[in-house]
This record gives C-alpha cells, sequence and structure tokens, in this order.
C-alpha cells in the first residue's frame, strides 16, 4: 500500500514528472535508468513529424472553412440574376469577382499542402470546400454560358493546382442542380416565364428546365454501384433523392404557369415584365 | 428533348469520362482487396501462432518465433505486392483499405522482435527489443515515412498504431509470466512499457484515431505495474544480476 501513496504525493508535488520515476524496487539504478527513455529521440522525431501534419491539417480545414463561407455567398450574389446567357449585372460580377479572388487566395496558401504525396492525404478536410466551390463555379458559368462547366474548366479554374476530384466535381453538380432549381423558380415568379435561351440554329428556346432533365438522366445513368459505401457510393444516394426533387420542383411550378397561364387572357403578361432592375436591387 | 440539343447543357464526354473515373477505381479496389483477403489470413494464423508465447516459457520460445517467422514470411509477400499494386496510385486515396491489415503485419513484426525474433542482417535477435520503424520497413522490404514521393509505405502512425497494441499484447503476457513462474519477465515488460508510454506523453495528439488508442497505454502501464507491485510485496522479485 506504500507505494501507491507515495506515488500520489510525488505526482502532486511535482505534476509534470514523467511516468516511471522512482517506483518501488531498488532505488539507486533506477534513478538514471527511468528519468530517460532510450526511445526518446526516436518519439522526438514522430512528435516533430505529427505535428508538421497537424499544422497542415488545420491549416486546410480553416482554408476549407473561408471558401465554403465565400461560395455560399457567391451563390448568394447570382442568385439575383435574373437571365440566361447574358453578362452578369454589373454590381454582381464585381462581388462575386472579389469573393473568388479571395477564395484563389486561400487555395494558393493551402496548395504547398496538398501536393505530392499529400494530395489525397487531407481530402477529407477540403473536400467540403471544394465541392461548395465547385457549386458557385459551375452556377456562374451556367448563368453565363447555359452549359454545364466541365471538369478540366473547373479543375484549371482552381490556383495553386489543387487536385479537384471526380467525385468533388460530381457532388458539386448535384448541388448545382438545387441552385438552378431556386433560379428557375425565382425568375419564373419574378418574370414569369422560364429562363432559357436560343442555341444556334434553332428557332425555339432552350429552357432551364430541359436542361435540368438533361442533368437527371445524365445522373440517373451514373452507375456508382462499384463504389460501394466508400466516399461517392454513399454521398450519391442521398443527393439523388434531392436533386430529383429538386427537377420535380421546377416541373411542377412550370405546370402551374402553364395551366394557370391558359386561364389569362391570350397576351396577357403579368406587369412585371420590367420588374428586373428592382429585383437586382434589394 | 435532349437529344434534339446534343451539345447544348452537357458535352456528353463529361459523364462518360466520370462514367471512366469511377470504373477504374472499383477497378483497383478490387485487386488491392484480393491481396487484403490473404494478408487477413496470414494476418490471423501469425497471430494465433504468436499467442502460444503466453503459455510457453521463455526458454522454450524458440520454436514459436521460428514458427511465427515463417508466417510472416508470407505475411510479407502479400504486402510486397500490395505495395506494388499500390505504388501505382496515390497512397493515401487507397490507404484506409490496408491500413488495418498492415497495422496488424507491423504488431506481429514487433512483437516477435521483442520475443527474440526477427534477426536482421548485422543485427543479432534480441529479446526485449524494440523493432525502429526503419527496421520494420527492412524486415517488409517497404519504405518507411515517404515524404519525397507518392509510394507505398509504412507510415509513422501505423507505426505507432501498431505498438500500441503489441503493449496491449505484452501487458497480458506480463500477467502469464508470473503463471508461468517466470517472475523476471514483468519486470522487463514493465521497464518496456514505461520508456514507451514516456515517449507517447511527448506527442501532440490531437483528438483522432491514435489519441484515442494511446489513451489505453496508461491503463496497460497501471496493469503491469500491479503485477510488478505484486510481487515485490511477496519478495518474488529476483535480485537483479550486478551489471
Amino acid at each position: 500500500m506504500a507505494d501507491p501513496t507515495n506515488n500520489r504525493t510525488s505526482l502532486s508535488e511535482r505534476p509534470k514528472d514523467m511516468p516511471g520515476v522512482k517506483r518501488n524496487h531498488d532505488g539507486a539504478a533506477k534513478e538514471v535508468k527511468a528519468s530517460t527513455s532510450p526511445f526518446m529521440p526516436m518519439f522526438e522525431a514522430f512528435r516533430d513529424e505529427l505535428d508538421e501534419h497537424h499544422d497542415r491539417r488545420e491549416r486546410i480545414i480553416k482554408a476549407s472553412r473561408d471558401i465554403t463561407a465565400a461560395s455560399k455567398k457567391i451563390i448568394f450574389s447570382l442568385q439575383r440574376v435574373r437571365a440566361l446567357k447574358t453578362d452578369i449585372p454589373p454590381k454582381i460580377l464585381s462581388e462575386t469577382t472579389d469573393r473568388m479572388a479571395l477564395m484563389q487566395k486561400q487555395f494558393l496558401t493551402i496548395a504547398p499542402d496538398l501536393v505530392g504525396i499529400n494530395a489525397w492525404r487531407y481530402q477529407r478536410q477540403i473536400s467540403g470546400g471544394i465541392q461548395e466551390y465547385m457549386e458557385a463555379v459551375s452556377f456562374q458559368h451556367y448563368l453565363q454560358k447555359q452549359s454545364l462547366i466541365t471538369l478540366e474548366e473547373a479543375s484549371s479554374s482552381i490556383a495553386g493546382g489543387v487536385t479537384l476530384t471526380g467525385d468533388d466535381y460530381v457532388l458539386g453538380i448535384f448541388d448545382l442542380v438545387g441552385e438552378l432549381m431556386r433560379f428557375a423558380i425565382t425568375t419564373m415568379a419574378t418574370s414569369g416565364s422560364l429562363p432559357g435561351s436560343k442555341d444556334e440554329g434553332s428557332e425555339e428556346d432552350r429552357t432551364i428546365l430541359m436542361d435540368l432533365r438533361v442533368l437527371r438522366t445524365h445522373f440517373e445513368a451514373l452507375d456508382t454501384t462499384s463504389c460501394g459505401g466508400t466516399g461517392l457510393g454513399k454521398d450519391v444516394e442521398k443527393k439523388m433523392e434531392v436533386m430529383k426533387t429538386c427537377v420535380e420542383k421546377v416541373e411542377a411550378a412550370v405546370y402551374g404557369m402553364i395551366i394557370r397561364g391558359r386561364e389569362r387572357p391570350k397576351g396577357w403578361v403579368p406587369d412585371l415584365s420590367d420588374d428586373r432592375a428592382p429585383v437586382e436591387s434589394y | 428533348m435532349a437529344d434534339a440539343t446534343p451539345t447544348g447543357m452537357v458535352d456528353p464526354r463529361i459523364f462518360e469520362d466520370l462514367q471512366t473515373k469511377i470504373d477504374e477505381d472499383a477497378e483497383v479496389r478490387e485487386q488491392i482487396k484480393v491481396i487484403l483477403t490473404a494478408l487477413e489470413r496470414q494476418g490471423r494464423s501469425t497471430q494465433s501462432i504468436l499467442s502460444r508465447a503466453h503459455s510457453t516459457p521463455s526458454a522454450q520460445l524458440k520454436p514459436v518465433i521460428e514458427s511465427a517467422e515463417n508466417s510472416i514470411r508470407l505475411e510479407i509477400e502479400s504486402v510486397s505486392k500490395l505495395s506494388e499494386v499500390a505504388s501505382k496510385h496515390p497512397y493515401y486515396k487507397y490507404n484506409g483499405m490496408w491500413s488495418r491489415d498492415v497495422q496488424n503485419a507491423i504488431t506481429s513484426i514487433l512483437l516477435c522482435g521483442w520475443l527474440g525474433g526477427m534477426a536482421m542482417t548485422g543485427k543479432p535477435a534480441e529479446a526485449g527489443k524494440l523493432l525502429t520503424i526503419e527496421e520494420v520497413g527492412e524486415v517488409m522490404n517497404v519504405p518507411v515515412n515517404l515524404k519525397d514521393r507518392d509510394a507505398f509505405h509504412i507510415s509513422i502512425e501505423e507505426y505507432l498504431q501498431s505498438l500500441i497494441s503489441v503493449i496491449d499484447e505484452l501487458a497480458r503476457l506480463a500477467i502469464n509470466s508470473v503463471t508461468l513462474g517466470d517472475y523476471q519477465r514483468p519486470l522487463q515488460i514493465s521497464q518496456f512499457v514505461k520508456d514507451i508510454h514516456a515517449g507517447f506523453q511527448i506527442l501532440n495528439l490531437k483528438n483522432d484515431s491514435l489519441r484515442r488508442r494511446s489513451d489505453s497505454i496508461k491503463y496497460s502501464v497501471k496493469k503491469i505495474e500491479d503485477i510488478v507491485y505484486d510481487l515485490s510485496l511477496r519478495n518474488l522479485v529476483p535480485k537483479p544480476v550486478a551489471s
């Protein structure tokens, strides 16, 4: 019993003592042996390595969070746009450009942490930010060109050569569908018509609903069963449901617009046609 | 509708390429899985051989060690196959798949080394010895703690995780040594584990799996200390040979 008691008092006197200092049997030789573990140099090297790793990890988590926040703000700004394939109003454009520049700075600061062998090491930490970035970049791309940004285009838009994985690209595009839905419904509510534009050599507008359906078709054709529970396989299931709901919401809204539109006298247009300017500024 | 404007919204290549990527990824996982199935089985077999150490007096350990070494050699063959496949791809992309099995292999090597096996060229085997991460790499014939190039290797985290498993095993061995009438070995284990524990204490661990598992070391230390206490209380501790 003497031993544990001793131990407790000596610990409270010198709380920083290493364990194993001055324990029972045979004093003298102990003292020297126990005070320095022969493995210390090895563990000191490990400590330095692990510290570097944790520092990198924390820098990346922070950058990822900042990139996510900036992307969300860009998306908010872009939701005030009211027409497809036209120049984005200068006020909105300057907002998004500023934020984009900030994000690129973030990417540049963490780029050295994400090269070579570390390119995939912090995937889980950076992936949230990159997906949100994908959502913002693809949304802006769609508003300007009414087409889906390619993986290569998106990848080269990221500063510092940070890897854009196929998984993050796809998951970002899934979220894009939600933004397109919001954009379509708001535009319909404020301007009374579905956004769209004419492709070269075609008479009819290609509407956002057509685009959403094309996206949906492609997503549904994507076979991710082989991914199992890893990364993509797990997330896709949930996102697929959300994506379908989004497309259906636009379909229902268009249905409503057409059926109620019929009841109106021909040529009657809601008195909202030049509502664009005020909407932009709210 | 979609067919009328094939290039309008979506460049069809986008999703074709994605599908290709997904399929290639699945193919790699499949290749790795085949190797891991073998490694896992060999790992279990080595562990069952090594657990005979708990019921074997240290003087008669030689056959156990030799048989464990043979079993470990099979594991090393699997690891070199794994290394070959894995080195074709980013290390951290698939690392999670094999990390546990590789840790088990390292644990067996460390334990076998501690028991007095795993002699290497220029370094005779010696009971009570801790193989360094470099020595484990040498035994397994793979690089360790790679930073300058992207290939298969043993990471520091994996080595440390394995070391914690070795400590768990040694705590059990301390008890069983007493049962076998060996009162010297618990003292040796006690010193060894304390030294390692001291090492772990200087690491700045974050709230990750290494942290959670390393918390268990102190319970092993305590378990072993209790044994030493029981022995010394009854005057069963052998007097050290003058050194």
